[in-house]
């Protein structure tokens, strides 16, 4: 029972990290590749109001942890804005690198390699959330919200104006819209589901470590909206849900367990390139 | 009175080619003005120039009066002068009626905050949208095609629909690049009985093309231009049957 109580939890974080990338690689066109780092500054930063000598409670805490996200995520992805395309990656790569230095080395702050342990579980208006199922509420309940936020961004006149952004900015700009503000508002969407899904994180874990928000977890959310689909709800919700299942298949064959994290890694990798080649609209998406 | 576009002394260099060099000349208001001369003359230049896509290196363009000095490419749409491309530059993954309502202004919900936070009021001002949106397919004659995604569309009804989403943005000026090219007889009668009617409806056009058969049967006025500058301004026949004019535009082989 455990096991699905912490899938399910576990999942519902992911799917607010695949909206938030879907949103900016599959619907935008801005090619990050360093979302994990913005997912980690949220979660260090709950754990930090929470772990604090003088500690806030979590909604608060997840408030501020979404706002400073939202200024992050519009601060590292204004280089998009004038680097195109295949250049931005490169600079969306050396600020994902630059993040997992200071999450490793600012022991002071985030505990350095070793981690944040002890984190407080959530609360809601000073009850504690100890019980694993509620928990989970919490979790499905902010993914709830995601799903609605992003169905309804898809289908407003933004989500069309956000669609042919990615298409082409030109005719965009010739058509009277301002292509700037509408790059800038969507790299706050994205930075603020985010910052709430590495506040649920850190709160779910109680612990953290710089292992969860480096280059591979960045390129894992790259792969769940590849595999579940680009540029559609439903596939920012089958994406997570399946590569998740995926370690705990692997767990239920009798490999050791050092083996068991390469081949999670291999399968993620093969499963890109397939998808790249065979199926590039995954699951329930469109072409990428 | 002041012309209604008003083109002055506009210098643009790209390294050491002189694209555009003291190119003044006005259009007047609801008229068809060809704008016409051999590749390379600068016509697209002066689009860019126009529409705010390129910073000349010198000279000043009015529209109505007021300077458009400096505005940038959205600034300019909602004075009222808008553009299609050569190149088209659809939406291709997006279908003809989205491509129509992405030139629209003013949607409430082009935000993400009115999306989110005000749902109902953006969906029910979409309905009066997509119908307004679908009227102005209809216009050009594409409104059978209205959910087909642009890329399973023909070259011809793309060309239309370029002209419908320059529509949508409700400029009275439309700056138009090349729209007769490429396309089969039939589908000219077509543009050319449709960019009439626009003409009618009040639009003024400043169209660049290259089928001096077009040219003949939509201008009011011809400009030519020539090294990115105008050699000269006339009625149709004047610049057609000028032969000092035709000896540029065909190359000295004629």
């Amino acid at each position: 029972m455990d096991f699905w109580l912490s899938y399910v939890t576990l999942a519902a974080i992911y799917v607010l990290l695949g909206l938030s990338t879907n949103l900016l690689v599959g619907i935008v066109g801005i090619f990050s590749v360093s979302q994990a780092a913005i997912f980690g500054v949220g979660a260090y930063i709950v754990a930090h109001f929470l772990m604090a000598a003088d500690p806030i409670s979590f909604l608060p805490a997840l408030a501020i942890a979404a706002a400073c996200c939202i200024a992050l995520n519009v601060l590292v992805t204004l280089p998009s804005l004038r680097v195109s395309g295949d250049y931005f990656v490169v600079t969306s790569f050396g600020i994902q690198l630059l993040a997992t230095a200071v999450f490793t080395n600012w022991t002071g702050g985030t505990g350095g390699a070793n981690g944040l342990p002890g984190i407080p579980p959530p609360d809601l208006w000073h009850r504690p959330l100890e019980d694993a199922w509620q928990v989970m509420a919490l979790c499905l309940a902010a993914c709830v919200l995601g799903c609605v936020c992003f169905f309804l961004v898809m289908r407003a006149p933004y989500g069309r104006l956000l669609r042919a952004i990615r298409e082409d900015e030109l005719a965009v700009a010739a058509a009277g819209k301002n292509v700037l503000r509408a790059k800038v508002s969507a790299a706050a969407l994205a930075g603020a589901f985010a910052g709430v899904a590495g506040g649920l994180y850190a709160t779910f874990l109680s612990f953290i470590d710089p292992s969860s928000f480096d280059l591979d977890s960045s390129i894992l959310l790259l792969t769940m909206v590849v595999v579940g689909g680009a540029r559609t709800l439903v596939g920012s919700i089958l994406g997570p849900f399946l590569l998740l299942a995926l370690p705990q298949v692997l767990t239920m064959i009798d490999i050791p367990t050092t083996f068991a994290a390469a081949m999670r890694q291999l399968i993620y990798g093969v499963l890109l390139i397939l998808f790249m080649l065979f199926r590039p609209q995954g699951l329930a998406g469109e072409r990428l | 009175m002041s012309a209604y576009l008003q083109v002055d002394g506009l210098d643009k260099s790209f390294g050491g080619l002189h694209a555009l060099q003291d190119c003044s000349f006005t259009i007047a208001q609801g008229r068809i003005t060809c704008l016409v001369g051999p590749n390379g003359a600068g016509k697209t230049t002066i689009f860019n120039a126009i529409t705010g896509f390129l910073r000349p290196d010198a000279g000043t363009v009015a529209f109505r009066g007021e300077t458009l000095d400096g505005l940038s490419p959205q600034a300019i749409v909602r004075h009222g002068i808008a553009r299609t491309f050569q190149n088209l530059r659809l939406f291709t993954d997006l279908s003809a009626l989205d491509n129509v309502l992405a030139g629209m202004l003013g949607q409430p919900g082009e935000g993400p905050l009115g999306a989110i936070f005000r749902p109902m009021h953006t969906a029910r001002a979409q309905r009066e949208y997509v119908a307004r949106a679908l009227a102005t397919l209809e216009h050009v004659g594409l409104a059978a095609r209205a959910r087909e995604k642009v890329r399973n569309l023909s070259y011809g009804e793309q060309k239309l629909l370029t002209v419908a989403r320059v529509l949508a943005t409700g400029a009275e000026l439309l700056l138009l690049d090349e729209p007769a090219s490429g396309m089969s007889a039939g589908a000219l009668e077509n543009i050319m009985a449709l960019l009439r009617r626009l003409q009618g409806e009040g639009k003024t056009l400043l169209v660049v093309e290259h089928n001096t058969r077009v040219v003949q049967q939509i201008a009011d006025d011809v400009l030519f231009l020539h090294q990115g500058h105008l050699m000269a301004q006339g009625t149709p026949r004047q610049i057609i049957n000028d032969p000092a004019l035709a000896e540029i535009y065909f190359g000295g082989a004629i």
